[in-house]
């Protein structure tokens, strides 16, 4: 099925040993290559790496995983349907009616600011109407060995699309008249094959690309056809950047960390499960393997607070440093972790001396005595050892995951994200 | 030369007739209660387990009187094919299918990405309310047809922007049908999960938002966040969840709100479901 469960060579005895000490309270987890729980694997990354495109991004991760993500856009028209025709005539309506009243008051005043007036209404205007579909953002995931259409590339071009376009804040970006807009082609790939949940990745690789893209600069004005700028330098960034005249004026209120960093940022989706009551982060395969439940969540920063702008040099000395993060979207993951084969408890082992009908005290093997003899002398029914937890004896999780627990792991990530700089460096 | 001798039609586009805005919907449902859902077992003979849910139209002026009509078929446990590898649990299928009249826009008879996404999540419910560890080396096939989504389709109002909140409710519907139809087909769970939908609506630009359960995104103004969750009741875990939208202001209270309003909705359906299971049963005891 999905590519969560691809090549996972793991006994029941490892992964019992291994969710043992996942779910470790005293001194917290402690996973396979020595991360806190928090931590992400180390990568390395790197933007503009495709000329033809308009923004591009490679990712490596330290266990050899490795994404592209090309971003290309083109100009296209917008079909008007006469439904928003109605819209928009009504609200010409108002418009003239309002323009009329506000020439009435400025007879007075002459003509030149008459004008200037009314084209600042125009734009005004224009701005209520900037609007965006999703039909504009196309977004295509390839995964070597998965045919396009599994269910798990799927699911995860699903998921990348919804936190793109879940606050609908994307689109608008791509808005260039009432009569045209860009279509920005997102086009995913993973190179090398899939060794681990590749989600983080795609998503880091994907929000990379995102800052980096640019497109060029419009010169045409209102609906016109469009005219762009020849010169490639003076494209901009789809997601513009804090220029520096903004930077000195309020230099003041911001200390120089995010000075060249863009206001707001595409959204990301991370990979967070847990195993007992330990919130883990970017779990790796193996990990993955014995979650009792794994959540994909997806956060967007949005245009850092209003305040920022404007110059308020001590008012709410926090907020410069805490970020304005929004939740886009939320999702279950099948842990894979439900396919795992089941261990054998020796109370029913034959070859271990255990009966299917009867414990008896001979069922004190070597290794596992005092496991094993807890669990079968106190419940000598087979049927119980089906049900219940045997003490180091791995057993596929059943059920799903506590309301509390769902929370939490939402919760953490948001206030992990909000306290990491770690998409500070990008770019 | 102009043709003269017939009739032509005017040069150029044309723009179809628009009508006034349609009578505003009636809102009989209440922010807290869920539609009425009827759930039938046992429709389908040739399947192993089988089921039909239908939400009632709580808005009478339309034509139809329900807004969602499903259909569920279990096929299985049977054995893998030869050809298919071990495997220690029983390997689950899921298929949601809308048929081509469900929705407004007309659906192809290849599954799209949504419909598979779909297909996706209800796995992710079912796999684990199903003991899947019974029935190692087999398989079981499980199809829902969707034949009428749960879309508004007679008023242009309501076609401004198709925003896919609707999948939320018919993901909700699938859960609850294809729990009904699994227990039918006698494959062992752990509890019946049941799905429930909570959405923030925002009526205009003065009200503030609230929550809704079960919303008709029609008559609604506009659905800013919505959450979709499969729940286990007796256990109280939750298998699947699917929330997106943004969250105005302060996010984790009412994300929190928001999930609590579905785990509501939820304990509704699975009324639903324990009541018809109870009553399969009683029939089944009458006849023999």
């Amino acid at each position: 099925m999905s590519s969560t469960s691809q090549h996972l060579l793991l006994s029941p005895a490892e992964l019992a040993y291994l969710h043992g000490s996942l779910s470790l309270i005293t001194p917290g987890p402690i996973r396979p290559d020595g991360r806190s729980p928090t931590q992400f694997r180390p990568l390395t990354a790197e933007t503009g790496i495709l000329p033809g495109t308009n923004g591009s991004a490679r990712i490596c991760f330290a266990d050899g995983t490795e994404a592209v993500v090309g971003v290309k856009a083109e100009v296209e028209k917008t079909p008007l349907s006469p439904y928003e025709f109605v819209a928009s005539t009504e609200g010409r309506k108002d418009h003239t009616q309002k323009k009329s009243g506000s020439r009435k008051s400025k007879k007075a005043t002459g003509d030149e600011e008459d004008i200037s007036m009314d084209v600042d209404e125009e734009a005004a205007g224009a701005n209520d109407k900037i609007r965006g579909s999703p039909d504009w953002v196309e977004l295509s995931v390839e995964i070597p060995g998965l045919r396009d259409d599994d269910s798990g590339t799927v699911f995860l071009t699903s998921m990348l699309t919804e936190a793109l376009l879940a606050d609908g804040e994307f689109v608008k970006k791509l808005w260039i008249n009432r009569r045209f807009h860009w279509k920005l082609y997102l086009d995913i790939i993973l190179i090398s094959p899939p060794l681990s949940y590749p989600l983080p990745l795609l998503s880091l690789t994907t929000h990379l690309a995102l800052l980096a893209t640019r497109l060029p600069r419009l010169k045409s004005e209102a609906d016109e056809d469009p005219m762009f700028d020849d010169d490639w330098a003076a494209a901009t960034f789809l997601y513009p950047r804090q220029d520096t005249s903004a930077k000195a004026s309020n230099k003041s209120s911001k200390p120089s960390s995010a000075a060249a960093a863009p206001a707001s940022r595409p959204p990301i989706t991370l990979l967070v499960m847990a195993v007992g009551d330990n919130i883990i982060f970017d779990p790796s395969k193996e990990e993955l393997a014995v979650a009792d439940s794994a959540v994909a969540v997806s956060v967007a920063e949005g245009p850092a607070s209003e305040s920022e702008s404007e110059p308020e040099p001590e008012s709410i000395p926090a907020t410069t440093t805490k970020r304005n993060l929004q939740l886009l979207s939320v999702r279950t993951i099948d842990p894979p972790s439900r396919l795992t084969p089941p261990g054998v408890p020796n109370s029913v082992n034959a070859a271990a001396w255990g009966t299917m009908t009867a414990a008896t005290p001979t069922t004190t093997t070597a290794a596992t005595a005092s496991a094993t003899e807890g669990g079968a002398a106190k419940h000598p029914d087979a049927r119980v050892t089906e049900t219940e937890d045997v003490v180091g004896v791995w057993k596929a999780p059943r059920g799903g995951a506590k309301f509390g627990m769902l929370g939490a792991m939402v919760a953490k990530v948001l206030e992990r994200e909000a306290a990491s700089p770690r998409s500070q460096g990008a770019g | 030369m102009a043709d003269r001798r017939r009739i032509n039609g005017p040069v150029g586009a044309t723009t179809p007739p628009i009508f006034d805005k349609p009578a505003g919907p009636v809102a009989t449902k209440t922010s807290d209660a869920i539609r009425k859902i009827f759930l039938k077992t046992g429709i389908t003979p040739s399947a192993s387990g089988s089921a039909y849910l239908e939400l009632e139209n709580p808005n009478p002026q339309r034509p139809g009187n329900t807004s969602l009509k499903l259909s569920c078929t279990v096929h299985g446990p049977r054995s893998l094919p030869r050809s298919a590898p071990f495997s220690p649990h029983i390997i689950l299928t899921t298929h949601v299918k809308y048929a081509p009249f469900a929705t407004r826009q007309r659906r192809g008879y290849l599954r799209d990405s949504s419909e598979r996404d779909l297909g996706v999540h209800l796995e992710t419910a079912l796999r684990g309310a199903i003991i899947a560890d019974r029935w190692p080396k087999s398989g079981v096939d499980i199809i829902v047809t969707v034949v009428e989504g749960d879309q508004d389709r007679d008023s242009p109002e309501s076609q401004k922007d198709d925003e896919g909140w609707d999948m939320m409710n018919v993901l909700s519907g699938c859960i609850t049908v294809a729990s009904a139809a699994i227990a039918d087909a006698g494959i062992d769970c752990v509890d019946t999960v049941a799905g429930g939908v909570a959405a923030l609506v925002c009526e205009d630009d003065k009200t503030a938002p609230t929550i809704v359960m079960d919303p008709i995104v029609a008559e609604h103004g506009s659905i800013l966040a919505a959450c979709c969750v499969a729940y286990l009741p007796t256990r109280d875990e939750i298998t699947n969840m699917w929330f997106k939208g943004r969250l105005p202001g302060a996010d984790m209270m009412v994300y929190d709100k928001l999930m609590e309003k579905s785990l509501v909705a939820c304990r509704c359906a699975n009324r639903v479901i324990v009541q018809e299971l109870n009553e399969t049963v009683k029939k089944g005891q009458g006849i023999s």
